[in-house]
C-alpha cells in the first residue's frame, strides 16, 4: 500500500513542478504579495496632513505649532484663514483633521486660566482620524505640562510621549511598556499573519484544482482504473501540499526574520508542526471542494469563496475580539485564526509550548476532520 | 438618409444579438448567479459583521500589590470600566504570563507603597501598565482608554480632596461625518468597492478567455459583428447585473447595517455606473490577454481583487503608505471609488469630491477599453 501511495505522490509532484512556469507560479506570487502587502498592511498612521486655522496669533499658538511641526508624525501643516476655507480641504481627503487655535487661546494661558483647542476630524477615516487625535492631545498636553510649571518628571514625560493623556497630579504617574512589539512596529504584527494567510492560499488552490483538472482533462478515470485504491489516491492527493507548504515557510522564515528582522521567540519544531497540521487542514477543505465540482472554474470560484471568510474571520485584517460573540464562535472552527495565534505566539511573544498546544490540538483536530471529510467524499465520488 | 437608417437599424439588431446571447450565457450558468447574487450578500454581510476596528472589550489583568484605598479605588475604576474585562493575578508573574501566554491583552500594575507615596509630599507614585504590542492597532487603544481611566481616577481624587488640577490644555475631538468614530461606517463602503470589483472584474474576465477556450470565438468572428459591437455587447449585460448587485448591497447597507444616505441616490447610481468602465474594462482587457480562463482567474483576483483589498484605501489608509506604494494605488480605480462612495453615504453629494474622481475613473477605464479595442483583432492567429 505505501508503495502505491508513493507513486501517487510522485506523480502528482511531477504533475505539479514539471512545468517551470508553474514551479515558479508556485513561488513567486507569494513572495511578491509578501512584499506588497507588508508595506501596505499598515494601520500606523503617517505623513498626516493636518490643516491649522490659527484664531489666536499668539505666542502659546505659534508653540503649539511649532510642537507638531517638530513631531515626526506630521508632514504637513497648511494654513487657513477660516474654518469653511480648510472644510474643503478637508473634503477632498487634502488634510485629515482641522485644529482650531481659538482667539483668546494665548492670553487664556498666559493668565493661567485653562484654555481649549478644537479638532475637527475626518469621519469618513475613522480609525486614522482617531489616532490623528491621540498625536494631537499628547502634544497639546505637553504644551499645557511645560507651562504648568511642573517638574518634567522623566517617566511622566516618558509616557506622554506615547500616550495621549499626562498626568495632572505632578507626582503620580502611568508608565507603559508595550511588550513583545516595544515600537509598536506594525509590520511585525503583519509578516507573521501574511506567513499563515498566504500559505492558506497555495495548499487551498493546490488541491482545489487537482482533481477538476483532471476531470477536465479526462486522466481522472485513467487513475481510477490503477491498482491504487480512491482512499490511497486522496491521500496522495493530500501530501505534495504539505512539501510545498514547508519550502515556502522556510522561505518566508528567513525573509520576514532575517530581511525584516522581526524576532523569532519561539520553538522550531512547533513553528513546523504549526505550518504541516495547518496545510493538512487547508489541503483536506481544498480536496472536499475538489471532489465536489466538476471544472476548474467552479474549483477556483468554490476555494475563493472558502477563502475571504477565513482571512476575515481569523485576526489578520481586524481582531477577532472586536467582532460579535457568534462570529467569535465561527473563528474557533477556523483553521486560519488558530494559525495566526501561533504565529503571533512563535514570532513575536516566545508563548510557552504549554499554550501553543492548545492551538495546535485545535488545529489537529480541524485538520483530522476536513482530511477524513475529504477522503469519503472524494471515495464516494470516485466509486 | 433611409440608407443610414436601415445601416443604423442593422448595427443595433447585430449589438442586441450580441448583448441577448451574452445575457442568455450570464443566466444559465449557475456559477455566475452564484457570483452576482449570492456571493455579494454573504460578503457584505461577513464584512459588515466581521470586520472592526472598534475595540470594545479588553481583558486585562490587574495586579493590586498595595491595599490602600487609592489603590482599591483605581482597580476598581478600571472593574467598573466599560472598556475592560477585569482578570483578578495574584502577583507580577502570574500576570506577566497571563499577558505571555495571550490570555489578556495588558497587565496592570499597582506596585506596593502606591497609596503611601501618592500621598507623601516629595514621592512619587507610579502604576505600570505591560501592554501586548503584538497588535499595535488594539495596544494604541488601550493605551487611551487606559489613560482615560486614570486622569479620571486622579480626577476623581483631586475634587475629593478639594485640589482638583484642571487640565491647562484640552482638546476637543469632534468627528465630522461620523460623530461616533464606527470603523463600520466607513468599511462597508469600502465592501462595497470590493465586491463591485470583483463582479465587474472577476467576472468579465472569464467572458473572452472562454471563447478562446471553447473555440466559439472562431464563430464570433465568422459573424458580421464588429469589435465594438463585441466590446459593447459583451459589456453591457455585466454592467446591468453589477449595477442590480450593487442595488442589493446599498439596500442591505441601510437597512441591516442602518447606515446613513446623506448624499442622493441618483449619485451613489452614476457613482457606480462611473466605476463600472474601469472595473468592466479591467476585465475585458484580461480576458483579450490571457487565452485560459484559469489563467485570466488568477490574473484578475491579483490585479483586480487584492489591490481593492489591500490598496484601495479600504481597510488601509493610503496616505501612511510608502510614496512608491501610493504611486501604484494611483491607477487602482477601487481608490477613487471608495473615496466617492464614503462620501456620498458619510457625507453628501459633494461635487468638487465626486466629479475629480469619477474623471479619474474615466481616465483609467478608458486606458482599459482603448488597450482591449488594440487587442482584440477579429482574426485569430
Amino acid at each position: 500500500m505505501l508503495q502505491r501511495l508513493l507513486a501517487i505522490v510522485r506523480k502528482e509532484l511531477i504533475t505539479m513542478l514539471r512545468d517551470p512556469r508553474a514551479r515558479w507560479a508556485l513561488i513567486i506570487p507569494p513572495i511578491i504579495q509578501l512584499f506588497i502587502f507588508s508595506s501596505a498592511a499598515t494601520m500606523e498612521v503617517k505623513n498626516i496632513a493636518l490643516a491649522v486655522v490659527d484664531l489666536d496669533r499668539g505666542p502659546y499658538a505659534a508653540d503649539v505649532q511649532q510642537r507638531l511641526r517638530g513631531s515626526r508624525s506630521f508632514t504637513s501643516l497648511p494654513r487657513y484663514a477660516n474654518v469653511a476655507a480648510a472644510r474643503s480641504a478637508l473634503e477632498r481627503e487634502q488634510v485629515i483633521g482641522i485644529l482650531v487655535l481659538p482667539s483668546g487661546f494665548s492670553p487664556d494661558l498666559a493668565a493661567g486660566r485653562p484654555a481649549s483647542v478644537q479638532l475637527l476630524l475626518d469621519g469618513r477615516r475613522s480609525n486614522a482620524a482617531q489616532i490623528t487625535a491621540q498625536y494631537v492631545s499628547t502634544i497639546v498636553a505637553a504644551e499645557g505640562t511645560a507651562l504648568s510649571g511642573a517638574p518634567p518628571d522623566a517617566n511622566a514625560a516618558a509616557a506622554a510621549a506615547v500616550t495621549a493623556g499626562f498626568a495632572p497630579t505632578p507626582n503620580a504617574a502611568l508608565v507603559i511598556d508595550n511588550w513583545f512589539n516595544p515600537n509598536l512596529d506594525y509590520q511585525w504584527f503583519m509578516l507573521p499573519n501574511l506567513v499563515g494567510t498566504l500559505s492558506l492560499g497555495v495548499a487551498l488552490m493546490i488541491t482545489a484544482l487537482s482533481v477538476a483538472r483532471e476531470r477536465e482533462l479526462g486522466t481522472f478515470d485513467q487513475t481510477l482504473v490503477s491498482p491504487a485504491t480512491p482512499v490511497e489516491i486522496a491521500l496522495g492527493k493530500l501530501l505534495p501540499p504539505l512539501l510545498v507548504a514547508i519550502v515556502q515557510a522556510t522561505l518566508y522564515l528567513l525573509i520576514v526574520t532575517l530581511l525584516y528582522e522581526v524576532p523569532f521567540r519561539g520553538n522550531l519544531l512547533v513553528f513546523y508542526a504549526a505550518v504541516l497540521t495547518f496545510a493538512e487542514a487547508c489541503a483536506g477543505v481544498g480536496l472536499f471542494i475538489s471532489s465536489l465540482v466538476h471544472t476548474q472554474q467552479q474549483a477556483f470560484l468554490g476555494a475563493f469563496a472558502v477563502l475571504l471568510p477565513f482571512a476575515l474571520l481569523s485576526g489578520f485584517a481586524t481582531p477577532v475580539e472586536n467582532m460579535p460573540w457568534w462570529l467569535q464562535f465561527v473563528t474557533t472552527i477556523n483553521p486560519l485564526a488558530h494559525m495566526l495565534h501561533l504565529m503571533q505566539g512563535l514570532f513575536l511573544k516566545g508563548a510557552s509550548v504549554v499554550s501553543l498546544a492548545q492551538d495546535l490540538v485545535k488545529l489537529l483536530e480541524i485538520a483530522l476532520c476536513t482530511t477524513v471529510a475529504a477522503v469519503l467524499l472524494f471515495r464516494r465520488k470516485a466509486a | 438618409m433611409s440608407d443610414t437608417l436601415t445601416r443604423v437599424r442593422s448595427w443595433w439588431q447585430q449589438l442586441a444579438a450580441v448583448m441577448i446571447k451574452e445575457a442568455k450565457q450570464v443566466t444559465r450558468d449557475p456559477s455566475s448567479w452564484i457570483i452576482a447574487v449570492v456571493l455579494p450578500l454573504t460578503f457584505l454581510f461577513l464584512f459588515g459583521y466581521g470586520i472592526s476596528l472598534d475595540t470594545t472589550v479588553v481583558k486585562i489583568a490587574v495586579v493590586r500589590e498595595d491595599g490602600s484605598r487609592d489603590a482599591r479605588a483605581f482597580a476598581a475604576a478600571l472593574t467598573s470600566s466599560k472598556w475592560f474585562l477585569v482578570v483578578p493575578a495574584t502577583d507580577r508573574g502570574s500576570g506577566e504570563r497571563l499577558l505571555q501566554d495571550q490570555n489578556v491583552k495588558a497587565v496592570l500594575v499597582i506596585p506596593a507603597e502606591f497609596g503611601t507615596r501618592l500621598n507623601a509630599q516629595n514621592t512619587s507614585a507610579q502604576v505600570q501598565l505591560l501592554v501586548d504590542g503584538a497588535e499595535p492597532n488594539t495596544a494604541n487603544f488601550v493605551h487611551g482608554y487606559v489613560n482615560a481611566v486614570w486622569n479620571g481616577f486622579l480626577a476623581a481624587r483631586g475634587l475629593e480632596r478639594g485640589t482638583a488640577v484642571a487640565l491647562p490644555v484640552s482638546v476637543e475631538a469632534r468627528y465630522w461625518y461620523n460623530a461616533n468614530a464606527v470603523s463600520r461606517w466607513f468599511l462597508i463602503p469600502g465592501s462595497m468597492t470590493v465586491i463591485m470589483t470583483l463582479l465587474g472584474t472577476l467576472l468579465t474576465s472569464l467572458v473572452i478567455a472562454r471563447e478562446y477556450e471553447r473555440g466559439t470565438l472562431e464563430a464570433l468572428y465568422a459573424t458580421p459583428v464588429t469589435r465594438g459591437q463585441i466590446l459593447i455587447g459583451k459589456t453591457l449585460p455585466y454592467f446591468l447585473l453589477a449595477m442590480i448587485s450593487m442595488a442589493v448591497c446599498v439596500l442591505t447597507a441601510l437597512l441591516l447595517f442602518q447606515l446613513p444616505l446623506r448624499g442622493s441616490f441618483l449619485a451613489l447610481g452614476l457613482v457606480s455606473g462611473v466605476f463600472l468602465v474601469p472595473a468592466l474594462g479591467q476585465g475585458l482587457l484580461i480576458s483579450v490577454t490571457m487565452r485560459t480562463q484559469m489563467a485570466a482567474a488568477q490574473l484578475g483576483l491579483m490585479t483586480g481583487y487584492l489591490p481593492a483589498m489591500m490598496l484601495s484605501g479600504f481597510l488601509f489608509d493610503i496616505h501612511s503608505m510608502p510614496p512608491w506604494l501610493r504611486a501604484i494605488t494611483l491607477v487602482i480605480p477601487a481608490r477613487y471609488m471608495n473615496v466617492s462612495l464614503q462620501t456620498v453615504f458619510l457625507a453628501g453629494d459633494l461635487w468638487s469630491v465626486l466629479i475629480p474622481n469619477m474623471l479619474f475613473m474615466l481616465a483609467v477605464g478608458g486606458l482599459f477599453f482603448g488597450l482591449t479595442w488594440r487587442r482584440l483583432h477579429k482574426r485569430l492567429d
